[in-house]
């Protein structure tokens, strides 16, 4: 056995293969200088990959906010918007200045529970499923399932489930409005509004023809337009399509007519009130029951 | 033409890589929970094996049987293979940042994997020529790529199930492979 040939041959593809890697690192075009600037926004950005930017991961939006800063504005990311360290390093790196108390939004649900069901639901226990059969499992169509598929999602654990109105709730304080639960809501009852509003409208019950079994949820909306008649500011804007109230936050200046308006005395309300009392009661509950 | 055909039919569905040899079992467990991860996953492996398969039959065939050194090969593919991937990842990183994007984390990844020692390590013990381990490592990428789609598929499907609390997650995991494993026993004897 010839050892030195051996010896030989081993260094020499080493040496070879040595000399290739350095060639490839030497002589290839370096790394444009967009990616390092890409790699120094991605470096303030929270490295968690939820995706409810819109972009597939941290790296994605970093791209995207190297090729136009004002992205940061159309698909805004509610983790950075939390931490104001965070937002100002993503701000002076960008060039850019941002207001929070106009972009903050958080996400409500628009439903009080309390409908009626048409039978016992012993299934996979996810909305997506129950959904899908036969439209779920409540007398509403439009009703909140409450069986939690946006908790599951919600990256803060801001969402609670009501147990005896089988709704779920969201916390006010603790939603960051990433916008994930309003993507994965079947019944798309999530809606996004700006976080220092107060007024929520909690029904999204839609037509009033064509649907039976209207008369079972006894706080739904009855489409009296007393709301709308009620706004000075022109801040409800009366959906004719879908027969209810939509708010413009913009010209609310929380008077809280349409709140005294409101023949069901639970469907609008001052949400930073009313949610957070009901977050409240919910909170109590867990830890009785705990005892 | 047909000793091709046979080699590749043979690795993709009888002597499938994972259900068949067990090889390269930690990535199948640990990339097959979502479809779009397990589809990158397959084409980082196939383009690992295909690199390393080529390269190593190369030096296989043209340098070590000459010289009568064939017990050296597992350190020299090693040696190869390792560089060769670090060689590809500068190079895609350079030159398409999507596609880096894309597989990435997975190139160095499976570098080390038992999957792409195995493929190169069957090329030199079948005495294949540099064509045939071409077919035999793409062959052996496309069975990785086809049984991890179908077991991420599965366990996409798991997830929803409502199955007991003390077998959610890998243990029902491992029983599914067992039963793919069993299924692709059928393919015995086809060629």
């Amino acid at each position: 056995m010839n050892t030195g040939l051996i010896i030989t041959i081993l260094s020499a593809i080493g040496i070879v293969c040595g000399i290739l890697i350095f060639m490839v690192n030497r002589f290839l075009p370096k790394e444009p200088e967009s990616l390092k600037k890409t790699e120094e926004i991605s470096g303030h950005l929270p490295g968690v990959n939820c995706g409810a930017c819109g972009y597939p991961g941290c790296f994605a939006y970093a791209q995207a906010l190297t090729k136009d800063k004002n992205t940061f504005f159309t698909n805004i990311c509610a983790t950075v918007l939390q931490e104001p360290g965070m937002l100002k390093g993503l701000g002076k790196t960008l060039g850019i200045e941002v207001d929070t108390s106009k972009i903050n939004k958080k996400a409500v649900v628009r439903c009080y529970g309390n409908s009626g069901v048409i039978g016992n639901y012993t299934g996979i226990k996810t909305c997506n499923a129950a959904s899908k059969l036969l439209g779920g499992y409540k007398e509403c169509p439009y009703g909140c399932l409450g069986l939690g598929d946006c908790m599951a999602v919600c990256p803060n654990d801001a969402i609670s489930i009501d147990k005896e109105m089988n709704v779920v709730v969201i916390d006010p304080d603790k939603c960051i409005g990433c916008g994930l639960c309003v993507a994965e809501c079947p019944k798309n009852i999530i809606q996004l509004v700006p976080a220092d509003s107060n007024i929520v409208y909690l029904c999204s019950y839609e037509s009033l023809k064509n649907i039976p079994g209207r008369e079972k949820c006894d706080v739904g909306c009855l489409h009296c337009k007393k709301c709308f008649k009620a706004c000075e500011n022109g801040a409800i804007i009366w959906n004719e399509e879908k027969a209810i109230p939509e708010f413009d936050f913009t010209r609310c200046t929380l008077c809280g007519k349409c709140i005294e308006a409101c023949p069901h005395d639970r469907l609008i309300e001052l949400s930073n009130v009313a949610l957070k009392e009901k977050v409240g009661i919910l909170k109590d509950k867990e830890k009785n029951k705990r005892r | 033409m047909n000793n091709l055909l046979t080699i590749f039919i043979a690795m993709v569905i009888i002597n499938n890589m994972v259900l068949a040899k067990f090889l390269g079992l930690c990535s199948f467990f640990g990339v097959s929970k979502k479809l779009s991860d397990a589809f990158s996953m397959g084409i980082a492996v196939t383009l690992v094996m295909l690199i390393a398969s080529v390269s190593t039959s190369v030096i296989y065939n043209y340098i070590l049987v000459p010289y009568k050194v064939e017990f050296m090969n597992i350190v020299i593919f090693i040696l190869v293979i390792a560089s060769l991937v670090q060689i590809v990842e500068i190079v895609i990183k350079r030159t398409n940042i999507i596609l880096y994007n894309a597989m990435g984390i997975y190139l160095p990844l499976i570098t080390t994997n038992c999957i792409v020692m195995a493929i190169v390590l069957i090329n030199s013990a079948e005495n294949y020529s540099v064509l045939e381990s071409i077919v035999n490592a793409l062959g052996a990428g496309v069975g990785y790529t086809l049984v991890i789609i179908i077991m991420s598929g599965i366990r996409e499907k798991l997830d929803l199930a409502d199955s007991p609390k003390s077998m959610r997650g890998l243990p029902v995991a491992f029983l599914t492979a067992a039963l793919l494993a069993l299924a692709f026993v059928g393919f015995n004897g086809m060629v």
